[in-house]
């Protein structure tokens, strides 16, 4: 097995880490940090975490389907591979030498390729790295990279880059960046499908991807992490917006999501998906955007694309 | 609708009490059931000559065993032979002969003598020839007399039998279809509520049922206020008695008039009889379903009771577009149509408050007495082609409508009569039925009460 | 098409659409459908006749009722011997039913037909949620009192609280006013355009009652004798005085009421079809062919089209198949699911280049003469109880078009098109017999 990326380390993992447990972790690393204000680290890990014998669950994928709207085929939507690769890239953000607090990260944009199908049944092996630390006008920002692919095969199937941004930490040695983020006037489109979302939006997806930040599961947690009330997960909207854009775009395509406002819950959420086709017809891609029904504040947007 | 109290002193102890007490004392009617004998025992039959034998033999045919009193080989089956004898069935008086009003005495007298053996619910039916202008006085008297007898009589019977006469017009003869018809009508449990009164038979037309439980066989009859109470009655009997029937009824009435005619396996026609083409209608669904129309029964008709001296014009108007208007404007598309074939029969609905009046129903009685009017006229036209047009007007029945009047009111009203209790839809709807049927060709005219003898009104 | 026999409508039934929790709150589905089965009997005298078969449907519909036509038939007084099946297309189930039954007719499969639809939106189904079906099933399979147990406690407060459905469209949560709300502002439709279409919805049923039109039509059910969504006496100023109830993101642009929109509503109707000499040697009436029909669908999913302006495709392809234009139609039955919908069908199809563009046209499709346009009324005044629909247009047009006799030497000709949620349409042709 070839290494995917060059000069970094590979950590083996025994299995796949729990999302709890790195969470549990993170406060108490957040509570040891707080209280030794642990020198700051400017540069990224230099490992690679690698899993192998990684099975997708078929109760869980099942689950994932039913709640985000997914017909139930045997091969694993984009969004569930993943919750169920992710938490490699969160034991890489639990290390000691990584450089920002795991907790209260924003997630900004994720970005998936999804190049060969993943059945249900397929045995995968799982890389996740962090790069590209960089300064950010609220914070320092870093991706985390993951890698999936069938056992025994070069190739990438499942590739996803989820940057994170770490609000209010400034790094040495790490460039803040001009006012390049500049807020683009946003007038709602026509919607093509509104969501009500329910306060338990959050307790359900962080039931089916195991992502249990205290932020997404209840209005009294939320609180506790300084939050108005709870937010639903921003991978749940974007796989949401995926499901919705339909069967034209396959099993392979680009997905990119760009995450605003956050959805704070109960919500009533707009979304406006535009295919757009190709000179003969063919679904080239598929644009879309959501937004507070109410107040018409951008939450997020993104597009799905052929390959 | 049913009358509680009959059932109450119709049996055990009620009878016992309401015997006591001197309380009426009505008995649950015989009324007609397919396939039941004819009448409860044997007849006795009042009489001699032609008109008598015929009278025997169509007895003898319906199965009813006959006794003679005043035939030539003399009382071989008096009723007062045993003890043990069979109560009668049914007394027939046999006065078409009668000259002078001193005929009257033996035949009567002897008929007197059988009355106590009468069954209850049996039956004195006397046929006599029709008082005229044209007879002798002598004549008249003695003919005319048979009326008061009768209806006298039929007031001195008890237990739910009945007295009805058969009036024949001077060229008829006993063995007329209509009379013969006429005769078993008034003999069988379909006239249970029918008493002291007449029928004039007029002519000789007439055809009698091949199955005399199947009179209407193949007829195409069309019912109008079929949704409910009389008028669902008459549908359903039409219907036993082998009619295909039309129910009409207003719109707003459409879904009891679809239940009656699904249960009659007949077609609901929903419209309003008011309307300036509801004839057309008729016979358009008539013909254009069943290719004819053979019978007419008028018996849609509504209420809106008010003193003279308090009614507007509203309520008079109403009354009279329905139950009057509507009936002659349906009858004038009827006979102007081509397509109708003969002997179309038509039947309307009066009341006897249209005979004897009624307070606060001056609108439903000008109706209701119109409805003669119209019938006696419409009988001298349809007679060219066939047809016949007869009335009945019940009196007192069992209805939702009646069901309305307070308590008291209609315990007075439902026992002024000779059989101390109220009609019952069916009992309308029976009398309809025969002069419906060809057995009754030969009477038209007629205004036949279905009134059990009420006190009020001829 | 010529080798074919033709399929008739000998008439039809239906009871009077209620509105919803109004005269037949308490009645279901299967109690409704059985009153017009009945009506239809009474009308045609079928107590004793086999028909071939019957189709019928709703659109809110319980498990229990998993051959609704089927048990309506056995609580009818039809013949227990006729056969049945339900059909479900959502708003175009009742069209589709007499079309289904008619192509089988023609092909001389069947004599006789029953068509026909029902809907209550009072009695709609209520399920549980999948967290108490899941517990109720596992409880089911459990052995053991453990295992009993087990399966209790995974039930949440929230789990207990039935669900009620929706009107919502299932892949974008998105209420059909909602959607037509968005293609109303897209055409450009105004308030007062849509107000003026109910008005005459209004007036031309009021008129019909008026004339007896619905004498045969209609059997009244539970004490109702006409559509109580009827209102004879509404004008222009009670309607535009109505709130907006659809569309109010769209502020100023928002122009639909409860007054241009269809109100949920309950009722059933049904459909005798019949061959020729089916109904020919019976001495039953014949009052319009059934000539053909088409169903179209449009991709309303992500915006391309109008969730329910499918029958603008639809009656395009139906006509020119038939080799005729809207200059052939002397009668147009276009189903009003909201008086913003026929306003968009009209402006589409007056549109040159959405004709040349999305139907392939070479202009403008044509124009609708108002004046043939609904002429008995249509759902904005007798309501629109989902499936029964369109049996109460094809009864009523078939009667409209055996009145109206010939049209200049042809029988008088009808268009019908129901729009239907999923994006979906279905337009059909009668003929006056």
């Amino acid at each position: 097995m070839t290494a995917p990326v060059s000069g970094l380390e590979t950590v083996e993992l025994p299995e796949m880490p729990s999302l709890s447990r790195l969470y549990v972790a993170a406060a108490r690393d957040a509570a040891r940090k707080l209280v030794g204000r642990a020198s700051a680290r400017v540069s990224l890990p230099r490992a690679r975490h690698h899993v192998a014998g990684v099975r997708p669950d078929l109760v869980k994928m099942t689950e994932y389907q039913t709640l985000l709207g997914e017909t139930k085929r045997d091969v694993a939507p984009a969004g569930y591979v993943h919750t169920l690769a992710f938490p490699a890239a969160m034991s890489v953000m639990g290390r000691e030498d990584f450089p920002l607090p795991l907790l209260g990260m924003v997630h900004l944009r994720n970005s998936v390729e999804y190049l060969l199908p993943i059945r249900y049944d397929d045995l995968l092996e799982v890389w996740a790295w962090a790069e590209n630390l960089a300064g950010h006008r609220a914070g320092t920002q870093v991706e985390l990279v993951v890698e999936v692919r069938h056992a025994g095969n070069d190739d990438v199937a499942w590739r996803g880059t989820s940057t994170y941004l770490a609000k209010g930490v400034y790094l040495p040695g790490v460039d803040k960046p001009g006012l390049n983020g500049q807020r683009d006037e946003f007038s709602p489109p026509a919607p093509t499908a509104l969501w009500r979302l329910a306060s338990e939006t959050g307790r359900e997806y962080a039931a089916v991807s195991g992502d249990f930040n205290p932020i997404h599961l209840s209005s009294i947690s939320a609180r506790a992490l300084g939050m108005r009330r709870s937010i639903a997960h921003g991978m749940y909207t974007a796989s949401r917006a995926l499901a919705e854009v339909g069967p034209q775009k396959g099993d392979t395509f680009t997905w990119d999501v760009a995450f605003e406002a956050p959805v704070f819950l109960p919500a009533r959420v707009c979304l406006s998906i535009t295919d757009i086709a190709d000179d003969d017809g063919t679904w080239a891609r598929s644009e879309f955007v959501g937004w507070n029904a109410s107040s018409g504040r951008r939450h997020f947007r993104g597009t799905i694309a052929r390959l | 609708m049913t009358d509680t109290y009959t059932a109450f002193v119709s049996r055990g102890w009620g009878r016992d009490i309401a015997k006591r007490l001197g309380l009426p004392q009505p008995v649950e009617l015989r009324r007609y059931r397919p396939g039941a004998p004819l009448l409860p025992g044997p007849a006795l039959l009042v009489g001699s000559g032609p008109s008598a034998e015929a009278v025997a033999s169509a007895l003898t045919e319906w199965g009813v065993e006959v006794r003679r009193e005043g035939a030539p080989d003399g009382g071989a089956s008096r009723p007062d032979d045993g003890a043990k004898a069979p109560k009668l069935g049914a007394i027939i008086l046999m006065l078409e002969g009668i000259e002078r009003p001193e005929d009257l005495s033996a035949p009567v007298l002897a008929a007197g003598q059988a009355v106590r053996s009468l069954a209850p619910s049996g039956r004195v039916v006397t046929l006599s020839r029709r008082a005229s202008t044209q007879d002798e006085p002598a004549v008249a008297a003695a003919r005319q007399g048979v009326e008061g007898i009768l209806r006298s009589l039929a007031k001195e019977l008890r237990a739910g039998a009945t007295g009805n006469g058969i009036l024949l017009a001077e060229d008829v003869t006993a063995d007329a279809p209509s009379v013969i018809g006429a005769l078993r009508f008034l003999l069988s449990g379909r006239s249970a509520f029918v008493d002291g009164q007449f029928l004039t038979v007029g002519s000789s037309a007439g055809e009698l049922p091949s199955d005399p439980e199947r009179p209407l066989e193949g007829k195409i009859a069309v019912v109008t206020g079929a949704a409910r109470g009389i008028g669902a009655a008459i549908a359903r009997t039409l219907a036993r008695d082998g009619a295909k029937v039309v129910l009409v009824d207003v719109p707003a009435a459409g879904e009891s008039l679809a239940k009656v005619a699904n249960e009659v396996r007949g077609t609901a026609l929903q419209l309003d009889i008011t309307r300036q083409d509801a004839g057309e209608r008729i016979l358009a669904h008539a013909v254009g379903r069943y290719g004819r129309l053979d019978v007419v029964v008028h018996n849609a008709g509504i209420t809106r009771d008010k003193l003279l001296a308090n009614m507007d014009a509203a309520r008079w108007d109403s009354v009279i577009a329905v139950n009057l208007a509507a009936q002659l404007r349906i009858n004038e598309a009827l006979l102007g149509s081509d397509g109708l074939g003969e002997g179309l029969h038509i039947v309307s609905v009066s009341s006897t408050s249209g005979l004897a009046g009624n307070r606060g129903q001056t609108n439903y009685a000008a109706s209701k007495a119109g409805v003669v009017g119209m019938v006696r006229s419409t009988a001298a036209r349809l007679a060219a082609r066939g047809g016949t047009a007869n009335a009945v007007a019940p009196g007192f029945i069992e209805t939702e409508m009646t069901a309305r009047i307070p308590f008291a009111t209609r315990e007075v009203a439902r026992r002024l009569n000779s059989l101390q209790q109220g009609g019952q839809p069916q009992d309308v709807a029976e009398a309809i039925a025969f002069l419906a049927s060809d057995a009754a060709a030969g009477i038209t005219g007629n205004i036949l009460r279905v009134c059990g003898q009420n006190l009020v009104g001829q | 098409m010529s080798t074919l026999r033709k399929a008739v409508v000998v008439g039809g039934n239906r009871i009077p659409f209620a509105r919803a929790n109004g005269a037949y709150a308490m009645t279901s589905n299967q109690d409704m459908l059985t009153a017009a089965l009945d009506g239809l009997v009474a009308r045609f005298g079928l107590q004793d006749e086999r028909i071939g078969e019957a189709a019928a449907g709703a659109v809110l519909k319980h498990s229990r009722d998993f051959n609704l036509t089927r048990e309506a038939v056995l609580g009818s007084a039809l013949s227990p011997e006729t056969p049945a099946y339900d059909v479900q297309q959502a708003c175009a189930t009742g069209l589709e039913t007499v079309l289904g039954l008619a192509d089988k007719i023609k092909l001389g499969r069947i004599e006789s037909a029953v068509a026909g639809g029902v809907d209550s939106a009072s009695d709609a189904p209520i399920v549980v949620s999948e967290g108490l079906r899941h517990a109720v099933l596992e409880l089911n399979g459990a052995k053991t009192v453990q295992q009993k147990l087990k399966a209790l406690s995974r039930l949440r407060p929230k789990d207990v609280t039935p669900v009620a459905p929706g009107t919502n469209e299932p892949r974008t949560g998105l209420s059909m006013g909602e959607h037509q709300a968005l293609t109303t502002a897209q055409w450009d439709i105004s308030r007062e355009a849509q107000d003026e279409l109910a008005l005459a919805s209004h007036r031309n049923l009021a008129d019909a009652y008026g004339r007896g039109f619905f004498d045969d039509l209609i059997t009244p059910y539970r004490g109702l004798a006409r559509d109580s969504n009827l209102r004879p006496d509404t004008s222009m100023d009670k309607l535009g005085s109505l709130k907006t109830v659809f569309g109010r993101q769209l502020g100023d642009k928002a122009t639909m009421t409860a007054g241009n929109s269809t109100p949920l509503t309950d009722g059933a109707s049904s459909v005798l079809l019949a061959s020729e000499e089916w109904a020919e040697s019976r001495d039953l009436p014949i009052l319009a062919d059934v000539v053909d029909g088409e169903a179209a669908a449009v991709d309303f999913v992500h915006g391309k089209d109008g969730l329910l302006m499918a029958p603008v495709f639809a009656v395009p392809r139906l006509l020119g198949r038939l080799g005729l234009t809207f200059e052939d139609i002397d009668y147009f039955e276009i189903h009003e699911a909201f008086a913003g919908t026929v306003l968009c069908h009209l402006a589409a199809w007056e549109d040159e280049e959405f004709c040349r563009e999305r139907l392939g046209l070479d202009g403008a499709f044509g124009k609708v003469d108002r004046a043939k346009l609904n002429v008995n009324g249509s759902s904005l005044a007798a309501g629109h109880p989902f499936a029964a629909t369109g049996g109460r247009i094809v009864a009523t047009l078939a009667k409209q078009l055996h009145e109206r006799g010939s049209v200049g030497g042809r029988p008088a000709r009808g268009l019908i098109s129901v729009c239907a949620a999923g994006g979906l349409g279905v337009a059909a042709v009668l003929e006056a017999r």
